[in-house]
């Protein structure tokens, strides 16, 4: 096991490193680069163009631009942004607390609903209930994200009113501004994001939950377990679903990056200050340093993500052997 | 979870959130609300607040939310890369002379217009007394002269232009700021549009500088603070130099990424105002009259525009066209035939509602605006003029010359549904008179690339390309970039200038050059308005309409005037009030 773990850790971080190669000659591939910015200032010289350039060291092939970048990064150095000056590990751990404040909670939420809807569609199969919630599902999977968001906010943040005669939700952002902090006002600003992530990746758990559930309950230990006697709740949640949950289990875990990399079009129709809209914005503007960041960090998560899967399913079933 | 993954998932999703963005939702057709020229607020009433019934007198107190759609990164205008940055800098930082809302140069932090020596070589300022910034220290000429010195360091991310010919600043007296250049800088009005306070911190370390992200200034506000991501809290300037102003207690600025989201919450209530609305989105702004949303807008001096490559289209590029001129587009007799074909005012019609003014001048606002006659629209003509020029009917219609079809290519930025809609109308109105017109549009990376990254324009890749641009308040680096011949890009020149026709004119190069050498505002706009009219006859571009600077906001949010530079969103923002 110990040394299995070495050599993964290895390979992770070969990986890693041919990663963040190939990304950061993407991300110097694009046309144009950062001092796009400056193409539509016609009183900028060229002079005070080359200047620039060669400030923010953009003058310097790739390839030793690229080594720069990793010999400053093994000395704990991620750079600063090109746009904001500050430290990109500054900007993002400013943005990290909401990510995992929105994220935690979605995840959360979304496990609270679509465990035990899946295990209800799988036993109540071709139920109306199984229909209704499949049905639901689908939905989920491939409504455009940004669309939904924003008839949520017209239905619960314009049309929809308060006793008071105010929208019943707010629309955007994590508080009201310009009031005292009140927990009532943040978990009101929470409700419409949280909402939507939940109903789309409940959507894929679920199914995936109730497809599994059926394939284990047409297995013969469950007709066994029946047959002894045990309670019909026994038999599903003991013996079924600690079996049909391994590849949610999976699902869960691939997941786990995403606490840190945020969801962009949710952060981008609820003003959510989170980290995709961070790095979406960077790379708009070809901030590379803070895009790199951002991207190794990430990788890095699901370089680890998938190792911990490999790990937690032999834990959970004992045919799977790690040597 | 649906984690983004990899940049080009983000490129589709930006394509579609630009799409989405753009779209007018089901356009009836609307009435404009007020003259699309001026900002329509009256000017400011000068009195102070006080007590009194008259519902037009300026209330003290009240928090404004502004929307943004992007988020500034920097507060130092020495530093500032982006539009947004130099909007919400306006809160707080003053220039000594500034643009105001009918396009004049009016004094700021100077007490008067600087005067020039008769050579032109001399400017002098005299300078407001007794200014202060927020932090009570009081604004001299020393704050002047670093203004100047960080424009001009290593670190500095803006144009030294003007700043580098100043062969000597003096400060005689703490409240006079003498300026000697090395030669006469014409547009010296533009100069220290913004102060920098000269305790700011060392030059040499400007970008560690905690004056980047809590700067202070003279102006009616000062940043108290900023949530990444999330908004920045302005709050009154205590020494402000006015007496009761500013009236508002907060600005506060929300970042509002989704544009369709701001609109919403505009009508709500949840915000007071919007920055940055394009014109496709107004008449869902008129729709939402109801619900107390109005606008203000002006002319900015930019246009929509076609332009023509006058040189050869395979990225041969030479600086000059002439020996390796553009097959079709090289014969003024084409380029007039198409501004024939083109009508202007159905454009501003059909595809925005009548609420913007066609084009037809490089110079349409501002203290050198030059208003030209607006183009005629005569098919007939143009059809004439084709045959003259040898380009005879095919058989599908599409004409042609010795066996070159009479097609076209138009480029411009994917994911902006206007500028999908216009490149298809155009496309109708020339093939009404026999040019095909084909369309390919490239993510706005792609398409105003530089000549290194094999961009378009600067290589001359293209026959015709429709983008925005203009001249700032001064003319004088807009038409020297745009229309000189010295300014053709090529590789030997490093791709400077955005001459993209490859348009030469020696009369245009000396009016310009000429303009270039005197301060007499007068005697340079004589000399602007011949080179406006000339390029009006030689057609290397095609104005299609002048783009607005637009601001959405609520009808209780009172006294917003908009700058006609895109830039000055604050232009005036010690006046804002809200009604309760």
């Amino acid at each position: 096991m110990t040394t299995y773990l070495i050599r993964r850790l290895f390979q992770a971080a070969l990986t890693l490193l041919a990663v963040s190669f190939i990304l950061f000659g993407l991300i110097s591939a694009v046309p144009g680069g950062f001092m796009t910015v400056y193409a539509e200032k016609s009183d900028m010289s060229p002079e005070d163009l080359a200047r620039i350039r060669a400030k923010l060291g953009l003058d310097d092939p790739i390839p030793i631009r690229y080594l720069k970048w990793l010999g400053n990064l093994a000395q704990g150095d991620w750079g600063k942004s090109l746009t904001s000056k500050r430290p990109v590990l500054q900007e993002i751990s400013s943005r990290l607390p909401n990510t995992l404040l929105l994220m935690g909670l979605a995840l959360i939420c979304t496990i609270l609903v679509a465990i035990p809807l899946g295990i209800l569609s799988a036993i109540k199969q071709y139920s109306w209930f199984d229909h209704f919630f499949t049905t639901l599902a689908f939905a989920g999977q491939s409504l455009p994200v940004f669309w939904f968001g924003l008839l949520l906010i017209i239905l619960f943040a314009v049309l929809l009113r308060g006793p008071d005669g105010r929208p019943l939700l707010p629309g955007a952002g994590m508080y009201t501004l310009g009031e005292p902090f009140s927990l009532i006002d943040r978990i009101r600003h929470l409700i419409l994001p949280i909402s939507m992530l939940t109903f789309v990746s409940a959507a894929e758990y679920m199914r995936y939950l109730r497809s599994a559930m059926l394939d284990v309950i047409h297995e013969d230990y469950i007709r066994t377990a029946r047959a002894k006697g045990l309670r019909e709740q026994m038999v599903i949640y003991k013996h079924a679903l600690r079996n049909a949950i391994i590849p949610l289990v999976t699902l869960v875990s691939l997941d786990l990056p995403s606490l840190f990399g945020g969801a962009l079009f949710t952060e981008t129709i609820f003003a959510w200050p989170g980290i995709g809209r961070l790095y979406f914005t960077a790379a708009l503007k070809n901030d590379y340093p803070l895009v790199m960041a951002t991207l190794v960090i990430y990788s890095a998560l699901i370089i680890l993500s998938n190792l911990l899967v490999d790990v937690v399913y032999a834990a959970l079933d004992p045919r799977i052997r790690l040597s | 979870m649906k984690p983004i993954q990899s940049p080009f998932v983000l490129l589709l999703a930006l394509a579609l959130l630009l799409s989405a963005c753009s779209s007018p939702s089901t356009p009836p057709p609307p009435q404009p609300e007020q003259p699309t020229s001026q900002a329509q607020q009256p000017a400011a009433p000068e009195a102070p607040a006080q007590p009194t019934t008259d519902p037009n007198a300026p209330v003290s107190g009240g928090i404004l939310i502004f929307g943004s759609p992007q988020e500034p990164s920097i507060l130092n205008t020495l530093l500032t890369t982006s539009s947004i940055e130099d909007a919400v800098t306006s809160l707080f930082v003053e220039g000594l002379v500034q643009v105001n809302d009918q396009g004049e140069y009016v004094p700021v932090l100077a007490e008067e217009l600087p005067t020039v020596s008769e050579d032109g070589l001399v400017v002098t300022w005299k300078l407001r007394k007794g200014v202060k910034f927020s932090n009570g220290l009081e604004f001299t000429c020393e704050d002047v002269r670093f203004t100047m010195e960080g424009a001009l360091s290593d670190l500095s991310q803006v144009s030294t232009s003007g700043y580098r010919d100043i062969e000597t600043l003096e400060c005689p007296d703490p409240y006079t700021v003498v300026a000697t250049f090395s030669e006469v800088y014409a547009p010296y009005l533009r100069l220290f549009a913004y102060i920098v306070p000269h305790d700011a911190g060392e030059l040499d370390q400007m970008e560690t500088w905690e004056y980047n992200q809590k700067p202070w200034g003279t102006g009616p506000f000062v940043l108290e603070e900023h949530v990444p991501g999330d908004h920045l809290t302005f709050v009154k300037n205590p020494y402000y130099r006015e007496a009761g102003k500013p009236y508002l207690d907060k600005v506060i600025i929300k970042i509002l990424p989704s544009r369709e989201v701001g609109i919403q919450l505009l009508g709500t209530g949840e915000i007071h105002a919007l920055w940055d609305i394009t014109e496709a989105d107004l008449p869902t702004i008129a729709k939402m009259n109801e619900q107390g949303v109005t606008y203000a807008a002006a002319v900015t001096g930019e246009n929509e525009l076609l332009v023509l490559n006058l040189g050869a289209n395979d990225g041969s590029a030479p600086a000059d066209p002439n020996t390796a001129p553009h097959p079709i587009l090289a014969d003024l007799r084409v380029r007039q035939a198409i501004q024939y074909a083109i009508d202007k005012q159905q454009i501003a019609d059909a595809l925005l509602y009548g609420n913007v003014n066609p084009g037809n001048s490089v110079l349409p606002v501002g203290p050198f605006a030059c208003p030209q006659p607006a183009s005629e629209f005569n098919p007939e003509k143009a059809k004439t003029l084709l045959e003259e020029a040898g380009w005879k009917v095919g058989a599908d219609g599409i004409r042609e010359k010795d066996g070159l079809r009479l097609s076209l290519k138009i480029n411009s930025t994917s994911g902006n549904l206007l500028r999908e809609q216009t490149e298809q109308v155009l496309a109708e109105m020339l093939k009404a008179v026999g040019i095909e017109l084909t369309i390919e549009n490239l993510p706005s990376d792609v398409f105003f690339a530089g000549g290194e990254s094999d961009g378009l324009r600067d290589t001359g890749k293209f026959d015709i390309i429709l983008y925005t641009t203009g001249p700032a308040l001064d003319p004088d680096s807009h038409l020297f970039s745009n229309y000189s011949s010295y300014r053709i890009p090529t590789a030997e020149n490093e791709w400077a200038g955005a001459n993209f026709s490859r348009y030469i004119n020696a009369d245009v190069d000396q009016w310009i050059d000429e303009a270039a050498l005197i301060t007499d505002t007068a005697k340079r706009k004589e000399l602007y308005c011949k080179v406006a009219k000339q390029i009006n006859q030689d057609i290397p571009r095609i104005y299609l309409y002048e783009r607005l600077s637009i601001t959405a906001h609520r009808n209780e949010f009172h006294n917003l005037t908009i700058s006609p530079s895109f830039v000055d969103f604050a232009w005036g923002a010690q006046n804002w009030w809200l009604s309760k």
